[in-house]
């Protein structure tokens, strides 16, 4: 027994609580034993005379400890923490005897046992509290950004802009992304089309002459591991063979390099050289070296006037600490030759979207001239197919709508239709999705005389010296052969191997169309699983250019709130006993938060990364770590507590809920659904804290059965109803009927389900307990 | 109680037609005919569709609003099995199954059963010979397509597989007799012979 003085301190809640509660029983109950040293009433303890009263117990009975019976943790935990200072404010325990209690039962008496109950579980538990403090945390004020293009560099500049070091790295030679390469974008409330270039030269010219930005193109993110809230990232950028300080951009090199390989600038449709510069207005204005395609022959290193070349160059590793990643890797468009029955690339006028764009770009191969490439002609008409591997189930398609490509071809055809109004454009459609203001755009072009077909082709045929494509009208409900020069895909966007690289690299889940996955669609866009890491732009999922750059000004705002914020997180996080550890690595390996990281011949726990989980409790295989305030100890004592006065005859239900479960408990009171009165609730914060150990323990001492209820949607359910099937497997082994155990999915508002469960439980214990 | 509400839900779903094409034991367990979206790709390349008034992605619109009439139209007879409506549709729909969903619930009728009243005679032989065979009706049209080199070959037959060392084609009188008995069990003659009374009503 500690010689630590418990006060216990009973609300009537102005008869919310006292009506149906005999606080008076409770009284005398708790002073019997000799825990509790002081009990006190009142009619609302979290009135200012409440707190008066709080105060004073402490002050004058030298409490070193708390139990304040009352409402719900959720409506005025943070009151009685302010009440009890003097003492440290994790030093008391609120039992819910209203919600959870008063509210749910109907039967004074029943009431009356359960409210003791709770009280008794919460004095056990509040003995294992310890002083803790809220830790004050400091986010390091830098950031890496992956991916140059518009997210990238919109993110950069913002977050340069308010004070912190940007380092932003791209794997490609320059920076801009798929917006530089595209030509013209649209403008739908100006019904326009603009240059993209025009668009974006002022926000690249920012970035390059921010000095809180660093720029590092050819460079990929190597590897991450996690520090104490920061990120130690290793970068890997290609060897630097063109000394960017020496290169005057002369080109004399590109001259006389015999080596030739296709053009990325131009999606293929010409030639580069293996020294070049990928196109002419790139940023940074610098030739780069295509190594695996050069031989070597050191041609272009004799003509160098400034003796800038050196192809000797080896790979440059650089180390950086930052606060906080960005993930703006993009996307890349569907492979084509997936769909053969299209005939990309077999037939050279069959194009993708993007490569029309090149073909219309001025800075493209033709000089912004539109011609068949067969023929070297004006197109006659030219057919687009949309849904290239979009809304499609079939192998190797992707089942989601790409939600750009039929603005994409609305303006590649309003392009050509304006530039050459003999050229007959037809869009062949599965259903036209233009949303909101778009719609406009999409109405005028109709009416520039763009045709739209709304039918899916099934096949591209080369037929004499042009294409036909096979579909089917189905608004006339007509079969078609259209009869074209040029046949225009509109391919899928899809993930790029960069973004799975990164999350890879960075631990970051993927959606199962292998975008990154947000913390939350609908309430964290921009967050990922790993606090401090963040995604924008299409990295995220297919979006136009608005929206990337949306969410990458709401990606450096949420930075800027942890940087800024002055954070303090709750102290109930996990930490590792030194002298049972034995530096396995275990938990570093199994924190899908990368809170864990290997220090000087320790565990750290980073407060910021770290949930309190308890997944690293469950790995640990010497028993090492505990969340603080939550040890095994205290969890065990609640159980105790809970069962100390059972009566003979009485049944009792151990339930722990998650956040979520305890909630939906929550509304069952505030909705005064009944429950029955065996249901005794313990909140944990995830259900994966509860061992067997915890369970075994509550069946032997007296408990009928534990129901653990569980939010489906974490990333640890398959694991925890895995983890239930071995607890029941146990319980069998040590003479249990594992029919005491139950795990339900828990939810918010489907409280009223809660308690038809809570009923069933009951009734079923009921009948095993007469067999 | 909650199990008996979850029946009478699908037991509603199930009665259209669309649903009743795809509770057939002959529709594949993934059956996309509720995701189809009208795009029309099937049609783009069914040869049906190309050479007659069929058109696969009617064929869908029709099971899909319920047009019970599609059962007794002729149309659904234009579909020769290619399977290309099947190895081309975006979301795993089959026009080619449903066709042949479509057409078996016809033949429950006697629509149907007219329409393959001119195959019987395959029945027939198979029944009487206890294998399945080309009759002797259609010989005269095989001898115009594949020549005199054909007929010979059957008139030959018999030698030519002595020849080749090879036993009779032909079954001997006892398993004759069970194949016989089975059909019987089986019901198939009697579904032979419903599909003859259409003719004869
Ligand atoms: S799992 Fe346990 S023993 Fe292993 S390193 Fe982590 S804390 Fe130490
Ligand atoms: S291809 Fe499939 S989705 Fe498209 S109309 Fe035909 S059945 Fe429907």
């Amino acid at each position: 027994m500690s010689d630590e003085k418990i006060g216990v301190f009973l609300c009537h809640c102005g008869g919310n609580i006292s009506d149906n509660v005999d606080l008076d029983y409770v009284e005398s109950e708790l002073l019997k034993g000799d825990d509790v040293c002081v009990v006190r009433h009142h009619e609302n303890l979290c009135s200012l005379e409440g707190k008066n009263i709080i105060k004073d117990q402490i002050l004058r009975e030298k409490l070193d400890k708390v139990v304040i019976a009352a409402c719900s943790k959720i409506t005025h935990g943070n009151t009685f923490q302010n009440y009890i200072q003097p003492l440290n404010p994790y030093l008391f325990e609120m039992p819910n005897i209203r919600e959870q209690c008063s509210w749910v039962t109907e039967n004074r008496d029943e009431s009356t046992v359960k409210a003791l109950s709770l009280i008794n579980s919460s004095v056990e538990s509040v003995k294992h509290n310890e002083p803790l403090k809220k830790i004050p945390t400091k986010v390091k004020n830098s950031v890496l950004v992956v991916g140059a293009g518009i997210s990238g560099i919109t993110v950069a500049n913002s977050l340069a802009k308010q004070g912190m070091e940007v380092t932003l790295i791209e794997k490609r030679p320059a920076v801009g992304g798929a917006m530089i390469q595209v030509g013209k974008v649209f403008t739908p409330g100006k019904l326009s089309e603009d240059c993209a270039a025009c668009l974006l030269n002022p926000v690249i010219d920012e970035m390059v002459r921010n000095e809180k930005i660093t720029l590092l193109t050819n460079t990929v993110l190597e590897s991450s591991t996690r520090n104490s809230g920061n990120f130690d990232v290793i970068l890997r950028k290609k060897p630097d063979y063109i000394n960017p300080e020496k290169c005057t951009s002369c080109g004399k090199c590109t001259e006389v390099c015999p080596t030739y390989a296709p053009d990325e600038w131009n999606e293929g449709l010409t030639d580069r050289k293996a020294i070049y510069k990928p196109f002419p207005q790139a940023v940074p204005s610098q030739y780069t070296l295509d190594d695996e395609s050069c031989i070597r022959c050191g041609k272009c290193i004799d003509v160098c006037p400034t003796k800038a070349i050196n192809l000797d160059a080896i790979d440059e590793i650089i180390s950086l600490t930052v606060g906080s990643v960005v993930v703006a890797t993009g996307h890349q468009r569907y492979d084509t030759a997936k769909r053969p029955e299209y005939g990309h690339p077999f037939y050279e006028d069959v194009l993708s979207q993007m490569q029309l764009a090149r073909l219309m770009g001025v800075n493209g191969p033709t000089n912004g001239h539109l011609v068949v490439p067969s023929t070297g002609k004006v197109p006659r008409r030219v057919v687009m197919i949309q849904c290239v591997g979009s809304r499609d189930q079939m192998p190797d398609g992707h089942k989601y709508c790409s939600k750009v490509c039929c603005m994409i071809a609305t303006k590649n055809a309003n392009l050509i239709h304006s530039h050459y109004p003999d050229t007959e454009v037809i869009i062949c459609y599965t259903d036209i999705r233009t949303p909101g203001e778009y719609e406009k755009y999409y109405k005028y072009v109709q009416e520039n005389g763009v045709k739209y077909i709304r039918g899916r082709p099934g096949e591209v045929a080369r037929v004499d010296d042009h294409m036909v494509v096979r579909l089917e009208d189905t608004l006339t409900k007509t079969k078609k052969e259209i009869h074209t020069d040029l046949v225009v895909l509109s391919a899928a966007l899809e993930a790029s191997e960069g973004t799975m690289e990164a999350a890879k690299v960075l631990g970051i889940p993927l959606t199962e169309d292998k975008f990154i996955k947000e913390k939350h669609p609908k309430m964290q866009p921009v967050s990922t699983d790993i606090e401090g890491i963040f995604v924008c732009g299409t990295a995220q999922g297919p979006k136009d250019i608005t929206e990337s750059i949306i969410q990458a000004n709401t990606a450096s705002t949420k930075i800027s709130e942890l940087v800024n914020g002055g954070l303090e997180v709750e102290p109930f996080i996990a930490s590792v006993n030194v002298k049972k550890c034995v530096l396995c690595g275990k938990c570093i390996d199994n924190c899908r938060y990368q809170a864990l990281s290997m220090h000087n011949q320790s565990i750290r726990v980073g407060p910021i990364a770290c949930t309190g989980c308890g997944d690293c409790i469950v790995t640990c295989p010497q028993e090492a770590i505990s969340i603080l305030g939550q040890s095994d100890e205290k969890l065990e004592a609640s159980i105790k507590g809970m069962l100390k006065n059972k009566n003979p005859g009485e049944q009792i239900i151990i339930a722990f809920l998650d956040d979520i479960g305890n909630v939906s408990a929550n509304n069952m009171g505030i909705n005064r659904v009944e429950c029955p009165s065996s249901v005794r609730i313990i909140n944990v914060p995830f259900i994966n804290r509860v061992k067997y150990r915890h369970v075994k323990y509550a069946l032997t001492h007296g408990a009928d059965g534990v129901f653990l209820g569980e939010y489906p949607d974490n990333a640890r359910h398959n694991e925890i109803r895995e983890n239930v099937l071995v607890m029941k497997r146990h319980l069998k082994e040590d003479g249990i009927n594992p029919d005491r155990l139950l795990i339900h999915g828990v939810f918010i508002p489907y409280f009223r389900g809660l308690a038809s469960q809570f009923k069933e439980f009951d009734d079923e214990l009921r009948l095993l307990n007469e067999a | 109680m909650k199990s008996s509400k979850k029946q009478e839900m699908s037991d509603n779903q199930g009665d259209d037609l669309a649903h009743r094409v795809l509770n057939d034991i002959k529709a594949s367990s993934d059956l996309g005919l509720l995701r189809c979206v009208q795009c029309g790709l099937c049609t783009s390349m069914c040869p049906a569709s190309k050479h007659s008034d069929y058109d696969a992605r009617e064929i869908i619109k029709r099971v899909l609003d319920g047009d019970e009439s599609i059962i007794q139209d002729e149309i659904i007879w234009n579909c020769f099995y290619c399977y290309t409506c099947q190895s081309v549709c975006p979301v795993g729909n089959s026009v080619c199954q449903v066709t042949q969903i479509l057409r078996q619930m016809a033949i429950d009728e006697d629509v149907g059963k007219q329409k393959i009243e001119s195959f019987i005679s395959f029945a027939d032989n198979y029944i009487k010979e206890g294998l399945g065979s080309i009759p002797r009706e259609y010989h005269g049209q095989l001898k115009i397509d594949y020549g005199q080199h054909w007929e010979n070959l059957q008139e030959n037959l018999e030698e030519v597989r002595e020849q080749l060392g090879l036993d009779s084609m032909y079954l001997l009188p006892e398993a004759k007799k069970s194949i016989d008995k089975t059909l019987d069990a089986i019901g198939f003659k009697k579904r032979v012979q419903e599909i003859k009374d259409v003719r004869n009503r």
